[in-house]
């Protein structure tokens, strides 16, 4: 277990080339010791890469990664002590599922009664305890998926626990129960988790820390909560949540309040040093409600359908050519026609140049 | 239209297996027959058609003072160059192409298709292409007539299969396991001979299957490089045709001679029932 320290690392797969292409832009960041961290971001955004940078797969163009201070960058994977599990079940099928656990422990020699003290803990909190004695090809998707991820979590003294979207062939079930086995060996051992994903809702409820990746650059990192109600960019206002956070372009029209469509909207931003007055306002659906009469930064929309989602209603509407999408209570009668919603200022973002301001 | 596509099935199944087995059976029937019911019109079945005897087989080991043909050393000669040729393609083939898949090698133009390409091109050109310079290169060497030569030459005619084979079979072996390996722990070697080795046993057995049979069958450079001192049972078999054996002896040579090929296909065949061949990994 150490803190990984990412010192202005890049990545390019054609570093010769004149003008080479980078798959991982310049960045730092610092992962602390026996946390958990998502690594959130559509597919291609170089999340892989970056994870391959830590565990030495591949070596960064630019950059220097430190295990507590210990410069790894040219250490070999074999030397670095990291384990990682890859986004589909990688088993050594000429193995028993025992031998598989036992792997990475013989790979250091570790004594016989070690290994077996192990595997059996780790066959016990991944319900592989049954399957054994099997030949580990025998097993089916998820169980060999088990198979990786035990014996990622064999070994105590790992530097960190790398995760490559290792839960997409479990089957929903599973996967909740296997998070929080994941969440649990983090706060038991306190071994250090990085975990990749696509799935906002995986990252959100996982991690300590998520980190919000966009071609190849990092975007923002931060707890759920701050990721969720100040996205540094409209693209993670976009990314994350469900719905998406609607999105409106305005102009500034005083220091701080904005107008759409003629509609002054306040917000409790300093809009007062912007050069230039076009500006998206960033407001979560979770956020808008509905208002029972006029007042400041209440719209009036035109309904266009009330979507029952089980625990929420996702109401849709209309102002002039702009569309807004607000969570609301199932309780909640809507009007089928017209409706005023609020605004509160505290939660809106403004944004320039797509960056909040 | 099942029934029809069943009994044509079934009709053409059993055409082929004629065809294929009809000389063996023939081969095998000569083979124990002697002057009078070998030139006494077509005959098949022992003991019924013919009295079956064992002269044809003891010729085969009997040395020419003893008036047999003694293909006993040719023999071993055979099974001794084949083998030791294969083995040593099989193990620096596995090496290269486990090389060529994994890494990336660069001189000028040339890249790791076109190396593959160059050890498949060996195989490509006409054998006799190549006969004028193994025959100076061995003369040179002084390793004509002799059995190291010969497995040099064998090793040069099989190690491109192997590295055909187990290229094609290593690209479609997933590069997280070897990954997989060294983030358990092992070095590149360790990881190649504790994980890839052993989930590559089919692409091994396929490839020794075929250095086993080409090495086996050739005859045009084990006739070409040698002359008295050594000699691979092909030659032998070729020989005795030209010389006045007679026809029980010759069949119960070739009979011998594709033995070990029928034992190959005896064990790969149970191989592939067993369904190891495939679904190695994931």
């Amino acid at each position: 277990m150490s803190k990984i320290n990412l010192n202005k690392i890049s990545h390019s797969y054609n570093p010769n080339d004149p003008n080479p292409t980078y798959a991982l832009n310049p960045f730092s960041m610092v992962w602390e010791d026996g946390k958990r961290y998502a690594i959130l971001g559509p597919s291609g955004c170089g999340k892989t890469t970056m994870l391959n940078i830590v565990s030495g797969l591949v070596r960064p163009s630019s950059g220097k990664i430190l295990f507590d201070e210990k410069d790894v960058t040219d250490l070999k994977t074999e030397s670095r002590n990291i384990a990682q599990v890859f986004q589909f079940p990688v088993i050594y099928s000429t193995m028993t599922v025992y031998d598989n656990l036992a792997f990475p422990l013989r790979c250091r020699n570790f004594s016989q009664e070690i290994v077996e003290e192990r595997v059996n803990s780790v066959a016990e909190t991944l319900n592989l305890k049954s399957f054994l004695k099997l030949p580990a090809r025998k097993l089916t998707a998820d169980q060999k998926q088990l198979i990786s991820l035990g014996r990622g979590l064999v070994r105590e003294d790992v530097a960190a626990v790398l995760m490559d979207e290792p839960l997409t062939v479990i089957d929903p079930d599973l996967k909740f129960k296997l998070r929080r086995n994941l969440k649990e060996i983090n706060e038991k051992y306190k071994t250090t988790l990085v975990y990749v994903t696509h799935d906002q809702n995986e990252a959100m409820t996982f991690a300590d820390n998520i980190i919000v990746m966009s071609e190849g650059e990092v975007v923002q990192t931060g707890t759920p909560k701050e990721l969720f109600e100040r996205p540094k960019t409209t693209f993670v206002g976009y990314f994350i949540g469900s719905p998406a956070m609607n999105l409106f372009e305005s102009e500034t029209s005083s220091n701080n309040s904005v107008k759409i469509n003629d509609t002054l909207i306040k917000t409790s931003t300093d809009l007062s040093k912007l050069k230039n007055n076009k500006v998206k306002l960033g407001i979560r659906s979770e956020f808008i409600k509905i208002a029972e009469n006029q007042k400041e930064n209440v719209i009036s929309v035109d309904v266009e359908k009330v979507e029952d989602l089980g625990n929420y209603k996702l109401l849709t509407a209309k102002m002039g050519n702009l569309t807004i999408k607000s969570k609301i209570n199932r309780e909640t009668e809507v009007s089928s026609e017209k409706v005023n919603l609020y605004i509160p200022p505290e939660k809106c973002c403004v944004y320039e140049d797509e960056k909040l301001i | 239209m099942g029934k029809l596509y069943t009994f044509l099935k079934y009709f053409f199944i059993t055409v082929w297996t004629v065809f294929v087995v009809a000389p063996f059976l023939w081969a095998l029937t000569t083979s124990f027959k002697d002057f009078n019911s070998v030139n006494g019109g077509v005959t098949y079945i022992p003991w019924v058609d013919f009295e079956p005897n064992l002269e044809g087989w003891r010729v085969l080991i009997k040395s020419p003072a003893q008036g047999g043909v003694d293909i006993v050393e040719p023999y071993f000669n055979s099974l001794f160059v084949t083998c030791t040729a294969s083995l040593v393609s099989i193990i620096l083939g596995t090496l290269s192409a486990y090389a060529l898949s994994r890494y990336t090698f660069k001189a000028g133009p040339i890249k790791n298709n076109d190396i593959t390409f160059f050890f498949i091109s060996q195989r490509i050109m006409p054998p006799i292409v190549l006969s004028i310079p193994f025959f100076l290169f061995l003369g040179a060497v002084n390793l004509l007539d002799s059995l190291f030569g010969l497995i040099v030459v064998y090793i040069v005619l099989l190690m491109p299969i192997a590295v055909w084979i187990m290229v094609d079979f290593f690209n479609k072996v997933p590069r997280e396991i070897d990954e997989t390996a060294l983030i358990d722990g092992c070095n590149p070697y360790q990881a190649f001979y504790k994980v890839v080795l052993p989930n590559s046993i089919p692409g091994l057995i396929v490839a020794g299957m075929f250095c086993i049979i080409f090495g086996w069958i050739d005859f045009f450079f084990a006739f070409i490089l040698t002359f008295t001192e050594v000699q691979l049972l092909p030659v032998k078999i070729v020989a005795l045709n030209s010389s006045i054996t007679p026809w029980w002896s010759l069949s119960a040579s070739a009979l011998v001679s594709v033995a070990p090929l029928i034992v190959v296909a005896f064990i790969v065949e149970r191989y592939l029932s067993k369904g190891n061949l495939s679904g190695a990994i994931k």
